[in-house]
């Protein structure tokens, strides 16, 4: 979290403003006050600046491609910079400070250079006084963190003749994908999950569906154990009006055969030796999305050589089309040496403003004969 | 995102420009639930201004759907963007939320 600063110099401020004169003028004042400052002129440069980092955001209400209301709660979903909005009326500060904007101070133009200075150094001050709540929030916030990590397999299994990695990065503190394996007599079992939305409730339910997903391994048959599975969690979907994807799959390390699952995530693809790359075909919906879904189970086979990589879709965001997603992949997996050099890699390149989902990769790589 | 409501000769069209997200997606659902409540239970939900969806997007657009269907109505999409396609057909949900080329063609089969 990017929330204050005890050295004045690194303070990053960003101004929003679609008027020339006036964003000049804000960044000016911010300037002569110790910040390093970024600009932009509509709602949508704004949010991808914002997305690199801010503490402090002076935001006009009226910008060009959006509603500076828009924009000030989509900053609260990923930030805790301090937000002054700038509005062009006086009687516009008191409906919004009715609505719950999550801007922390409003100012009306004209506004004179002292005055906006003495908001930014109240706001500042503000938040001084507020530190013990807001430790105490960050410490739990940490804590779900901690815990939600713990809760991701913390050793890598050994599998004859393969090689298994896998990351998850949080947008948040915590957040709503998960991935899990487990051994079996003759190789494992793999859940990569993606609860809707991010945050604390994706995370309560990417705990629930793991708990669950577990408890499906005892069954022998796929399908059924899916089945069962999914239903199990319907109903608690259904009530906190959330769905899950999920990719499960089988592993039989003999013979290489993946038996697997995947409903509604859609980003498993099989890279070949030779480095050409197939997605894995659907098996149907998220779970919870619909009501009376059947799922359908597919197998892949992984000849030595060949790896398999599921995703989650944050890290699609950076991509225009799934092909080119695939082909980066692919080329990361096929390049790497091992799986976690890979899944290095691949979460190395969702480290851009562009994502600002959860991201979590899983790698297989059936070890090449000598 | 901004919305706006149109009604029109036999289903409600409602038009979303911008990202459907996780901070749009509660506006989607209250926009379409004023619509339910009003008695319209015939909704379009007009996607050409709607260049990005998330989960919390498609979830919304599912809620209004059951909404819709509750209320003894439907709800169908149109004008669908390339990216909000590429995430109905990677999540499979093109089936459920079938895409519509055009808002006034999305009730001509009933």
């Amino acid at each position: 979290m990017n929330r204050m600063t005890d050295s004045p110099s690194k303070r990053r401020a960003l101004v929003i403003e679609d008027d020339a004169d006036i964003r000049g003028l804000l960044v000016h004042i911010l300037s002569m006050q110790g910040f390093e400052v970024a600009e932009a002129g509509t709602a949508s440069d704004g949010l991808e600046a914002a997305r690199a980092g801010a503490d402090l955001i002076t935001l006009d209400l009226n910008l060009p491609d959006g509603d500076g209301v828009d924009v000030c709660r989509e900053v609260r979903t990923f930030s805790d910079a301090y937000i002054l909005m700038i509005t062009a009326r006086t009687d516009e500060i008191e409906r919004l400070t009715g609505l719950e904007t999550g801007a922390d101070d409003y100012i009306s133009k004209p506004f004179s250079p002292r005055e906006l200075v003495a908001r930014v150094n109240s706001l500042f001050r503000r938040q001084r006084s507020h530190t013990a709540a807001d430790e105490a929030h960050a410490d739990e916030r940490r804590r779900a963190g901690e815990v939600q990590q713990s809760l991701l397999p913390r050793d890598s299994l050994q599998l004859d003749g393969f090689d298994l990695a896998g990351r998850f990065r949080p947008s948040r503190s915590v957040g709503g994908d998960f991935y899990d394996w487990y051994p079996t007599e003759d190789g494992m079992h793999l859940t990569v999950a993606d609860a809707m939305g991010k945050g604390m409730g994706a995370a309560l339910i990417a705990a629930t569906v793991r708990a669950v997903m577990r408890s499906a391994g005892n069954s022998t048959d796929l399908d059924a154990a899916f089945e069962d599975a999914a239903r199990a969690m319907e109903g608690d979907l259904e009530q906190a009006g959330s769905f899950v994807t999920l990719f499960h799959a089988r592993l039989t390390t003999v013979d290489g055969l993946v038996e697997y699952i995947d409903a509604g995530h859609g980003l498993a693809l099989k890279v070949a030796g030779d480095g050409t790359c197939t997605r894995l075909t659907p098996g149907g919906p998220p779970v919870g999305a619909w009501p009376g879904q059947r799922w359908t189970s597919d197998r892949v086979k992984l000849d030595p050589g060949d790896s398999l990589a599921i995703i989650s879709d944050g890290l699609l965001d950076i991509y225009d089309t799934v092909e080119d997603f695939t082909a980066a992949v692919a080329g990361v997996v096929h390049s790497s040496p091992t799986a976690a050099d890979a899944c290095r890699m691949l979460l190395g390149m969702a480290d851009v403003p562009e994502v600002a989902d959860d991201v979590t990769v899983v790698v297989l790589n059936r070890r090449a004969e000598n | 995102m901004q919305f706006s409501t149109e009604h029109r000769t036999g289903y409600t069209e409602v038009l979303g420009n911008g990202r459907l997200n996780m901070v749009a997606a509660p506006k989607l659902r209250d926009v379409v639930s004023a619509v339910v409540a009003a008695g319209k239970t015939r909704i379009v939900i007009n996607l050409a201004g709607t260049s990005f969806i998330d989960s919390s997007g498609l979830g919304a657009l599912i809620g209004c759907l059951k909404l819709a269907r509750q209320a003894g109505g439907d709800l169908r999409i149109a004008c669908v963007q390339p990216q909000v396609q590429m995430v109905l057909e990677l999540t499979s949900m093109h089936r459920v939320l079938t895409p519509h080329p055009t808002a006034e063609g999305a009730f001509s089969d009933d």
